[in-house]
């Protein structure tokens, strides 16, 4: 019994050394080393991180982690699409550009891309077309890099307008993919 | 010779009265064209006094009748007294009175309450051949005074036309009024709503099961646009499609067995046959287009369905054995929700023109395309009523939604859905 815990302590270790890659410190005398082995494992998705970071400086990794997530999820701008259009337009894409540098800095952050549109069309039709401007903004957020599988996509057609007016301002800014965390 | 031309004559009167009688037998496809004088004097008590009873029961009648666009009402005020005598019976009634107002069909009848039971006698009259058309008891509480009234008008069209009128039948619809969408029932006319689901999520595009009393609508309820089904009497609800993706625009088949749909599950939305388990059947299109809003024709052999594949959204129909697809539309730059009338001889579908929808119907052909709604509003979603003489309709305007009867030559249309609510999506039930 004792040696299987012995064992694992040392694989554990092991791992921890490989995962901090160029790590200079040994971390073996780190009292809470079974506790943090989640962080640890974390890190092994995001070297670049924990490159920069001391290695028995755990917690400050996790709070930068954190805040890539806040920074990513609160810097995820929206974009606009053309009447009855999935498209994505220039701006859409420079947008675009800019969330996937954020995704690429927040990579334990997960999202599900909302697809609208703006009342005019039949409710399926504009179903199907929020479904189409997610999967078009997915995709394109894919090619710049960003894991297809922290990403999934929902079409709310018609129903969740952002302004409920009838104009021509404000079906241009129903017409829209949108990013939510996911859990 | 005198004795001749008596008969001549009598044969001629006779010829004139038949003549009359059988022109009773209208077209039904075109209400509004001839209309039949009826007289609808009020429903005399048997016993025991409740005037609000009769009125309720005339106001209901009356308004049935006139939506039909067969009659035009004899004016009341023009009554004379056998209108206050109870005289149901052909030879207690004084035909001469009613021929006199101009009378050709007539509606008498009387109620008798005992406790909360009610029993109504009410007998339809050719005025001029002095016929018995048809003649009812209904027994029921007296709660039932509405439901009595919309079922005899329907027997009332039945014996006039040879087709029962659809006015004891349901109209499901979603409706905003509790803040979320949910599904509600109603009757035509727009009284006794009733609500459905209690999702607080979105829930969407109801379409009746031919064969039970089941409705089916895609709701949000888990995360996820997904198809349900529910039990409309015991409330029964499940999960009838749950693919990652859209669930959407399910429409029963009409012998009741499969369901066609729209799912996107292979990141584009294709129409599906699904069965009544949720188990796929076939996948009956295949383009990377935009393909939603199934409707079947009454034979099941046809779907008419909207499709973006030649660029804007058209209505095409798609042969569900052979798979073939032809284009039904070539007007206009953007038509959606078709609906393929129950006598399959057209099809309904809306119209975006500008920023407003209105309501057209063309032949499955693509010939004789005739616009049903004109004035101010967005006007979508339509469905026939279960014989193809009505539409049920959603009219958005400035902001406001409501659901809309009118019959299927666009005329007569009326606002049904009840005050003060955010209302569209009607689907009209099958007879009751």
């Amino acid at each position: 019994m004792q040696k299987t815990i012995i064992h694992l302590v040392v694989m554990l270790f092991a791992l921890t050394l490989l995962a901090a890659g160029c790590a200079k410190k040994p971390v073996a005398e780190e009292p809470s080393m079974m506790e943090e082995t989640p962080q640890v494992e974390i890190q092994q998705q995001e070297p670049v991180a924990v490159v920069e970071q001391q290695v028995d400086d755990a917690a400050a990794a996790r709070e930068a982690a954190e805040a890539a997530a806040r920074r990513a999820m609160g810097g995820l701008v929206r974009i606009h699409f053309d009447f009855d259009q999935y498209v994505l337009t220039a701006t859409a894409k420079q947008t675009l550009a800019n969330n996937a540098q954020l995704l690429k800095a927040a990579p334990a952050v997960k999202v599900q891309v909302e697809g609208h549109c703006d009342e005019r069309g039949s409710d399926e039709y504009n179903l199907a077309l929020g479904e189409k401007r997610a999967l078009a903004t997915k995709n394109y957020l894919v090619s710049l890099g960003v894991a297809a599988d922290r990403m999934s996509v929902i079409s709310y057609g018609e129903e969740l307008p952002l302004d409920a007016v009838q104009s021509e301002a404000a079906w241009a800014k129903n017409r829209r993919a949108e990013f939510k965390a996911r859990r | 010779m005198k004795m001749i031309k008596y008969t001549w004559l009598l044969f001629s009167l006779w010829l004139l009265l038949s003549g009359s009688a059988l022109a009773v037998k209208l077209e039904i496809s075109a209400p509004g064209e001839q209309t039949i004088p009826l007289a609808i004097p009020p429903l005399q008590p048997m016993s025991l006094v409740r005037p609000e009873v009769a009125a309720e029961f005339q106001q209901v009648l009356e308004s049935d009748l006139d939506l039909s666009g067969l009659f035009e009402l004899v004016n009341p005020e023009s009554f004379l007294d056998d209108a206050q005598r109870l005289g149901l019976r052909s030879s207690e009634v004084d035909f001469a009175q009613w021929r006199l107002l101009g009378a050709e069909a007539l509606i008498k009848g009387g109620y008798q309450i005992e406790g909360e039971k009610l029993t109504l006698e009410l007998r339809l009259y050719d005025a001029i051949t002095r016929r018995l058309l048809s003649g009812r008891r209904y027994i029921g509480g007296l709660k039932d005074v509405r439901r009595i009234a919309h079922t005899f008008a329907d027997q009332v069209l039945h014996s006039l036309t040879g087709e029962k009128g659809p006015f004891a039948s349901k109209i499901a619809y979603i409706s905003k009024r509790t803040g979320n969408k949910e599904l509600y029932l109603m009757d035509v006319d727009g009284h006794q709503p009733l609500r459905l689901t209690a999702h607080q999520s979105i829930v969407l595009n109801p379409d009746f099961s031919p064969a039970r009393k089941e409705l089916i609508f895609t709701s949000y309820d888990k995360g996820n646009p997904d198809l349900y089904r529910k039990e409309i009497y015991t409330g029964r609800e499940s999960r009838l499609s749950m693919k990652q993706g859209l669930n959407i625009g399910g429409r029963y088949s009409p012998d009741g067995r499969e369901v066609a749909l729209t799912l996107s599950k292979d990141q584009n939305s294709e129409i599906y046959l699904i069965g009544t388990d949720g188990t796929i059947h076939r996948r009956l299109t295949n383009h990377y287009g935009i393909d939603v809003d199934p409707s079947w024709s009454p034979d099941g052999h046809k779907i008419a369905f909207v499709s973006d594949r030649r660029g804007n959204p058209h209505v095409f129909i798609l042969d569900v054995h052979s798979l073939e697809v032809v284009r039904l539309t070539f007007e206009g730059k953007y038509n959606a929700t078709p609906a393929w009338s129950p006598k399959g001889d057209r099809i309904a579908f809306s119209r975006l023109e500008g920023n407003q929808f209105d309501i057209y119907t063309i032949r499955p052909d693509g010939t004789d395309e005739r616009r049903l709604t004109f004035g101010a509003g967005s006007k979508e979603h339509p469905r026939w009523s279960p014989d193809g003489r009505f539409l049920v309709y959603s009219l958005e305007q400035a902001g406001k939604k409501t659901i809309h009867l009118m019959r299927a030559d666009g005329t007569g249309s009326r606002k049904i859905s009840p005050p003060g609510g955010n209302d569209s999506h009607p689907a009209w039930s099958g007879h009751w």
